[in-house]
């Protein structure tokens, strides 16, 4: 049975054509102001990549934070119930999943059959934090991917308290004046960062195996802060990004007379 | 008339509370007394020939209040003065502070402050509801708001007219709860957004108008008849301070679910308990408060809550709870981490969800809403 | 500016300092060990009777007063961040936030309080010290007082009177019960009587601070406060308070200040930042600023002439009523405009507590009443009594310099 998963996020939309288990198109570009035109222009290019017409999906499921703007899909799903599928599916070991994206931070505990138990977001205080990594990283002159390799170099991570990021910031700004290294300045947003999810992560109970998914899990230095203060491994799946839409397109197979 | 059309009439009321009181001040020539909290004698007004209105907070910019309470103060705490400083509230005769939380205890001593075409009243209610001592003393409070309504409005307050006024509020007590039960049985009778209108609007409109019209919605329902569902409807339960979102139950019930009932301060809580007839008028309404739905600024044991909402869920066969709190509301927030612990040791889940009065439900709020009810269904299909 | 040195030591440093840590490290020590030593803890609020307590033979523990502690010691986050875990919003008290966090892991400056026998909750000071007992009470099984003393908007009506004095006959019935012994009242006229002069003694403490330089300041009373705090009606604060009370006027005497070149005197405002005491008291320093007077401190003694030394009992229920914080904005600025006259300050720092909605809420109407009736400028810093991740460093520091140079500029 063929499906179609859209994950409209705040930064970016992903979509997934799958058959059964097979991945047969992905797709992940900026969502732009009008989140239905992303999830048009994310159908057509999965149907082009898959060589498929629009009647042989079979059902689309539309998730994120711009899934009701999808006016075409069968049915539409919040984040958190795709995202728990997406990474049951990529790790079927999965039961915590920790999600970080552009704005909303989560985490999902799963039932060993990838059902979603329980879960928990960032207090509105507390939002924003893949935005605030990006203002960081430019702030202290590198990228994304810069950011995360830097943090590892960093001896001692430097002291940062805030739960808000504009006082984050602010604290961040205190720090470079005072002549701390970039390094130890990263290494200490990281760990902020990770101090905050694990705090988070505390309220739903935290079970293994623990799978990290959204937009922040390709930043390797949030990773091992998280492992130092969980104690635990911490896994990212192969497609981490796509997570979600993975996750729409296989509860689209177990649903098809959606509408 | 049909239930649309009384209902109608409780969503212009929240719509337009203030424009509301000034057509009763005015066309009735009553006197408006203000309150912010349901512990709050709306009989003694009521028998004082005055009329008992409730502040929600229409605004939803805070330009003038961010001068006299910090960010850290509550959405409601924080709009409701801004509707006074902005002169929205210039038709209020009387403004009443019954005690509740720390908030709104400061409120009042700054509204007293700033605002001077009011008469200002506190009502010093005691927070421990289970001491002897705790009786005589609510009564005595009541008892000199008694009087302090007959000194401002110049009037005897006679034995009848405390006992009328008395037999009105329960008239609206019994046909709220009757709603509240018809919605319990077949929540396809009347929305949730519909009904939380008109709670809201029974603390806005004339009493005596409130009364008739519940009855006649009452009488409308009960002959409707309710549509079968395929499945049946997931029950959700809110549990807060005040619900002024609508929206949150047009969510659960696109998701196939309904709020059952609720324990809101803007629900249950304002109609819970009859006053005893045959009693003295005050002691009777002192017994109301010492007996009703508790509000957690108010102590009544270290276990009532916790098991007055596990009564709540096995009376009406809830399947979640739903805690709705406001930011910055310190007595819930303290409440929560235990109620949630007695909840899922019983096997019922809950959501948390944090608002603001005068914000609009959020895509995360939202989120938060589909994914819970979400859950709810899947618990069902694994069952 | 003169300045003072005496026999080599810093100009800082008090003899009263060691002594007061000697009596707290013994005070919690034997707290801790009280069930060795055959005695029974309660918990008590920083606002609540403790005399009665006293007279019982019964170890009071400060709940707050850990709170400061865990403040102090930079512990304050981590146990918020266990509360949080627990689903306590971050919006609440730190105070209680970081209790219920160490007595969750035993964790904290002292590995945590030892656990109550009983609570005692007055609901003076805030709403929040309420729930928070409840939430103990809960956890521990342990019976709860609550001595519900009404607020005192404008006036303390004659039923609010029966009403406290009802609760304290009834406060008095919940310790024989509790003890199962009866209440020694002989010992209860003594106690009440040490507690009374222990109050006056604190006044005179705070009084040193209106002689120019002041031997201290705000920052050392919220330390030295400790005792008026916990064990108000025992011999040791009489004894230590008037040993305080010769130093310091040993050092107003000899003119020594606390802060060493004295320019400005400013009045403070709400609990202190206790994780940030020593960076904002030599922030303040290094800008020749001495913060005299606090209204924090001075709420332990300024009731004290609504109790009647013969009859404590009789006279409590209405103290307890009356202190700072259950009372008005308006008769909280009064208090406020009388502290500036008396210690003649030149500014007034408010510290807006996101901990503390009742001590905070108001202060914008109280900094407008300053500024009208004394014309003098107010610097409002805004953070947390225990939460370091409200505060941020350089906000503060540039909040202090535009309000130094407005007072400058004067």
């Amino acid at each position: 049975m063929i499906t179609c998963g859209i994950d409209i996020g705040s930064v970016t939309a992903k979509g997934v054509i799958m058959d059964e288990n097979n991945l047969l198109a992905t797709t992940i570009q900026f969502t732009g102001y009008n989140a239905g035109t992303a999830g048009e222009t994310v159908l057509q290019k999965l149907l082009g990549q898959a060589g498929l017409k629009r009647e042989q999906i079979v059902a689309l499921i539309a998730t994120g934070y711009g899934r009701n703007s999808v006016d075409f899909a069968d049915k539409t799903l919040s984040e958190i119930i795709c995202h728990g599928a997406g990474a049951h599916f990529a790790i079927p070991t999965a039961r915590t999943v920790i999600d970080i994206g552009g704005q909303d931070s989560k985490v999902i505990l799963l039932s060993d059959a990838g059902q979603v138990l329980n879960f928990v977001m960032n207090d509105k205080c507390a939002a924003g934090t893949g935005r605030f990594l990006e203002v960081m990283a430019r702030a202290l002159e590198t990228d994304l991917d810069g950011f995360g390799q830097l943090s590892l170099k960093g001896s001692t991570p430097a002291a940062i308290s805030s739960t808000c990021t504009v006082f984050a910031e602010s604290e961040v700004i205190s720090l470079v004046a005072k002549g701390e290294s970039r390094e130890n300045i990263i290494a200490g947003i990281h760990r902020s960062i990770a101090a905050r999810t694990v705090a988070m992560a505390n309220r739903v109970g935290l079970i293994p195996d623990i799978v990290m998914t959204g937009g922040v899990s390709r930043n390797i230095g949030v990773i091992q802060a998280l492992e130092k203060l969980l104690n635990l491994p911490v896994t990212v799946p192969e497609n981490a990004q796509l997570t979600g839409a993975i996750g729409a397109a296989l509860l689209a197979q177990r649903a098809p007379n959606v509408a | 008339m049909n239930p649309t059309e009384i209902i109608e009439q409780f969503r212009i009321a929240v719509r337009d509370p203030f424009g509301t009181a000034r057509t009763i001040r005015e066309g009735q020539n009553r006197p408006v007394v203000g309150y912010t909290c349901t512990y709050f004698p709306e009989e003694i007004v009521l028998a004082a020939g005055a009329h008992p209105f409730r502040l929600f907070g229409k605004s939803t910019v805070m330009l003038k209040t961010d001068a006299h309470i910090q960010a850290y103060g509550c959405s409601l705490a924080r709009a409701v003065f801004e509707d006074a400083l902005s002169g929205e509230l210039d038709f209020l005769d009387v403004m009443a502070f019954p005690h509740s939380c720390d908030t709104m205890q400061r409120l009042s001593d700054i509204w007293r402050l700033n605002i001077k075409n009011t008469v200002h009243l506190d009502l010093l209610f005691p927070v421990h509801l289970k001491s002897e001592a705790a009786q005589d003393y609510m009564e005595a409070v009541l008892e000199r708001f008694r009087k302090g309504m007959e000194q401002v409005f110049q009037v005897d307050i006679s034995k009848d007219a405390m006992q009328n006024a008395i037999s009105l509020m329960n008239r609206i007590r019994a046909s709220l709860t009757a709603l509240y039960k018809l919605r319990a049985a077949h929540s396809a009778s009347i929305s949730g957004s519909d009904l939380s209108h008109v709670v809201q609007g029974a603390m806005i409109l004339d009493r005596l108008e409130v009364a008739d019209k519940l009855e006649a919605l009452v009488s409308a329902l009960k002959g409707t008849h309710t549509p079968t569902r395929t499945a049946p409807a997931k029950r959700v339960l809110l549990s807060g301070s005040v619900c002024l979102h609508p929206d949150i139950h047009t969510i659960i019930e696109e998701q196939g679910g309904a709020v059952a009932w609720d324990d809101l301060c803007t629900g249950s809580r304002y109609f819970d308990v009859q006053v005893p007839e045959d009693l003295p008028p005050i002691p009777a309404i002192a017994k109301r408060f010492l007996n009703r739905a508790i509000c957690p600024a108010k102590h009544g044991g270290t276990t009532r809550r916790g098991g007055d909402l596990l009564k709540l869920i096995s009376t009406h066969r809830i399947d979640g709870v739903i805690f709705l709190f406001l930011k910055f509301c310190d007595p819930h927030g303290f409440d929560y981490p235990d109620l949630k612990t007695a909840l899922e040791t019983a096997g019922i889940p809950t959501l948390f969800l944090e608002v603001e009065t005068g914000k609009p439900v959020d895509g995360p709020t939202r989120t938060r809403v589909e994914t819970f009810l979400q859950i709810l269904n899947q618990r069902e299909a694994a069952l | 500016m003169k300045k003072h040195k005496t026999s080599g030591k810093p100009a800082y440093y008090m003899e009263s300092v060691p002594k007061m840590k000697k009596i707290m490290r013994n005070y919690y020590l034997k707290a801790k060990y009280a069930r060795y030593l055959g005695k029974k803890v309660a918990w008590i609020t920083s606002g609540g009777p403790v005399e009665p307590l006293i007279a019982m033979g019964i170890i009071p523990v400060y709940p707050e007063n850990h709170g400061a502690m865990i403040g102090v010691s930079h512990t304050g986050v981590e146990l918020c961040e266990v509360a949080e875990g627990m689903g306590y919003s971050g919006d609440l008290c730190s105070y209680a936030r970081a209790d219920i966090g160490a007595s969750e892991t035993g964790g904290g400056p002292i590995g945590g309080l030892p656990k109550p026998d009983m609570l005692i909750c007055c609901n003076n000071i805030c709403g929040t010290v309420l729930k928070w007992y409840e939430i103990q009470a809960r956890k521990f099984q342990v019976p709860l007082f609550i001595l519900d003393t009404p607020f005192v908007h404008t006036e303390f009506t004659k039923e609010a009177k029966t009403y406290v004095d009802r609760q304290v006959k009834d406060y008095i019935r919940f310790l024989e019960t509790a003890m199962k012994k009866k209440f020694p009242y002989d010992k209860m006229n003594v106690v009440g009587k040490r507690s009374v002069e222990a109050m006056r003694l604190w006044q005179q403490v705070l009084n040193t601070a209106t002689a120019k330089p002041a031997p201290f300041t705000a920052f050392d009373a919220f330390f030295h406060l400790a005792l008026i705090v916990t064990l108000r009606g025992t011999k040791t604060v009489l004894r230590y308070y008037r040993f305080l009370l010769d130093e310091l006027n040993q050092r107003v005497e000899k003119g020594i200040g606390m802060v060493e070149n004295e320019q400005y005197r400013f009045l403070w405002d709400n609990l202190p930042i206790w994780h940030r005491m020593r960076w904002l008291s030599r922030a303040f320093a290094a800008r020749n600023a001495a913060l005299v007077a606090d209204t924090y401190t001075s709420a332990w003694c300024g009731t004290v002439d609504n109790i009647d030394e013969n009859d404590f009992l009789g006279s409590m229920g209405e103290a307890y009523t009356r202190i700072y914080l259950n009372i008005g904005v308006d008769q909280m600025a009064e208090k406020v405009l009388n502290m500036i006259d008396k210690y003649d300050v030149d500014g007034l720092v408010m510290h807006s507590n996101r901990s503390c909605k009742p001590y905070s809420f108001g202060q914008y109407d109280i900094q407008r009443i300053v500024q009208r009736e004394r014309g003098l400028p107010v610097l409002i810093l805004e953070s947390d009594m225990v939460d370091a991740r409200k505060f941020s460093e350089g906000q503060v520091e540039t909040r202090i310099d535009a309000f130094m140079e407005m007072v400058g500029q004067k």
